[in-house]
């Protein structure tokens, strides 16, 4: 059944076209045979259940506690630090841990697998091939703790051909690029977005290390350069780079990731309480022919 | 090139209606430019591949002393070696040679020093995997790296050195005197001198140990810090290369005449 409102099914099949190309992109499109269509667009706002009242984080620490014992199953990457002082103290961080918070990014695989579908639905029932010049955006929305999703691009129909049978293709690449990628023997597939999310909930040694008190007693440090690497840290963004790859590499299925885009955000949310996000995008794509043979670059200087 | 772009664009498309290949899947940072440029010499895109490191520095050390900072010089100095271990490690498990483009994101805080790498693993077309310590890892883009090749030479890897220098407190009535005076102010500009002698002694060392010539596209970061008045600090770093051909290959540009400005006519805005 359609996910999209009725005021927007009659719009779409209204008579104009609209599109979010520039004009120089509209031109490439129309020399490859792509015919705009409309601007589609998706929009899904979710709710972050995770830090309400009630919620897995309603206690502010992990939710897994000292041990991991409470960590539910299939939850995902748990790993814990143990104090090395013996010191039993409130203010003494006895014990850390770096998890996985799968919370999370089921909250952004749902917002934006949902925009992104509603966004294919107005393609597709305008009838279109692929969706070019994709942008993707997710912003806070009010203080409600909310996100709102938003994918949108230029649906088009490629010329001279029947009807499609299967989804539109994507890409978030329009105009001459996308001109390149068919010259070079891929076609698009799909736009690849995925996040990973950890959270860090330091022990008491890389609060010391974080706080610049390398080389006391409290941070054990052998070394008499006062140089210590801060493992629970390095551990934490080392996870969230492989995982976003991994969660790509899966989307993927024999083709190839193209002109990705990795990004990292951290927020320190209190002392010692920190959140280390990545989200990777890319375009999906597949070899449709060999590559041509190609000559050795020459460089050229251009007069003007 | 094709000459047909609408018959090519059918052509592929059309192939969508048939299975996913049964191929390896790789990731890329690269524009389809740079692919085709890295295929022109027989290279291809393997995995995006990265390796971070943190390492603590005492707080107190940047405000009060003698001569250089040398914990912070080798926190700067560790964090890069560890980054860029990992990041060897990481591109020798998915079977890349080398690693092109790798975007340096680099912080020095009064706590830690922070040291970020992330880059496109690369290899000869169908190539085998080679040991991690046999991967180069290298900041040129792939349209450098495959100049770089086609003049005879080779990368070898990432040469840094980095030094932290206390510009001495000149005392009260030095101050005082030469507060209405433009005047050189001596410590600071010693200070300067002193850690840039020692970063550029140690990165070029780095490219000794690597068997290198020399090291192209080399950035600088310098000036003082900004959480601690009194120190100041200078960062060097660039890719080692070296001649792997008899001879410098010399790669004479042709001269060309636009007439038509295309690339402003397809300027892709939608693309970041």
């Amino acid at each position: 059944m359609s996910d999209l409102p009725e005021a927007a099914e009659r719009r779409l099949v209204g008579g104009t076209f609209s599109s979010g190309l520039s004009v120089s992109d509209f031109a490439a499109c129309l020399e490859m045979g792509l015919e705009p269509v409309g601007l589609v667009q998706g929009y899904c706002v979710m709710h972050e259940g995770a830090y309400a009242m009630g919620g897995v984080l309603s206690r502010n620490i992990s939710p897994f506690g000292a041990s991991g014992s409470l960590s539910p199953s299939g939850s995902g990457y748990v790993q814990n630090y143990q104090c090395p002082h013996g010191m039993i103290s409130t203010e003494h961080r006895a014990w850390g841990q770096n998890y996985e918070q799968t919370w999370v990014q089921d909250v952004w695989n749902q917002g934006f697998t949902s925009a992104f579908q509603r966004m294919l639905e107005e393609a597709t029932t305008l009838g279109a091939d692929g969706v070019v010049g994709v942008i993707d955006s997710q912003l806070p929305l009010g203080d409600v703790g909310a996100i709102e999703f938003h994918v949108w691009g230029t649906a088009v129909k490629v010329l001279d051909t029947p009807a499609p049978t299967s989804a539109p293709w994507t890409t978030y690449l329009a105009g001459q690029r996308l001109a390149k990628v068919f010259e070079a023997g891929y076609v698009p597939v799909s736009v690849i977005a995925a996040v990973s999310s950890v959270r860090v909930w330091a022990y008491c040694v890389t609060e010391y290390l974080m706080e610049g008190f390398a080389g006391s007693m409290w941070t054990n440090s052998s070394n008499s350069s006062n140089a210590i690497e801060i493992d629970q840290i390095v551990t934490a963004q080392s996870w969230s780079r492989q995982k976003v790859r991994s969660l790509a590499r899966a989307q993927l299925r024999g083709d190839a990731l193209h002109g990705a885009d990795l990004r990292l955000a951290e927020r320190e949310f209190q002392k010692g309480d920190l959140q280390i996000e990545a989200i990777l995008r890319g375009n999906r794509i597949r070899r449709f022919k060999d590559f041509d043979p190609l000559p050795i670059p020459q460089p050229t200087v251009r007069l003007s | 090139m094709t000459n047909d772009l609408k018959a090519e664009v059918r052509r592929a498309v059309a192939s969508l209606e048939g299975k996913p290949p049964k191929a390896d899947s790789t990731t890329s940072d690269l524009s389809i430019d740079e692919e085709l440029n890295l295929h022109a010499i027989g290279w291809e895109p393997v995995e995006l591949v990265s390796g971070v490191s943190l390492f603590s520095t005492p707080v107190g050390l940047w405000n009060w002393g003698e001569g250089e900072i040398s914990s912070a010089s080798q926190a700067h100095a560790l964090a890069f070696r560890y980054a860029i271990e990992r990041i060897h490690k990481d591109a020798a498990d998915a079977g890349g040679h080398g690693v092109v483009g790798v975007h340096i994101e680099r912080r020095v805080y009064s706590t830690h020093i922070e040291v970020s790498l992330l880059g496109t693993a690369v290899r000869p077309v169908g190539a085998g995997r080679v040991e991690a310590s046999n991967v180069f890892v290298s900041d040129l883009s792939a349209r450098d790296f495959t100049m770089l090749m086609v003049a005879g030479w080779a990368p070898l890897g990432l040469a840094t050195g980095a030094s932290f220098v206390y510009a001495p407190r000149r005392s009260m009535s030095t101050a005082l005197q030469q507060q209405s005076q433009n005047v050189e102010l001596r410590n600071y500009t010693d200070a300067l001198y002193s850690s840039r002698e020692s970063a550029m002694e140690r990165m070029q060392r780095v490219a000794l140990d690597l068997r290198g010539t020399g090291v192209v596209g080399v950035k600088v970061v310098e000036g003082p810090m900004g959480f601690a008045p009194h120190a100041v600090g200078f960062a060097a770093w660039g890719t080692v290369v070296r001649l792997v051909k008899e001879t410098h290959q010399f790669v004479r540009p042709s001269m060309v005449v636009s007439l038509n400005d295309l690339s402003v006519a397809f300027n892709a805005q939608t693309l970041h």
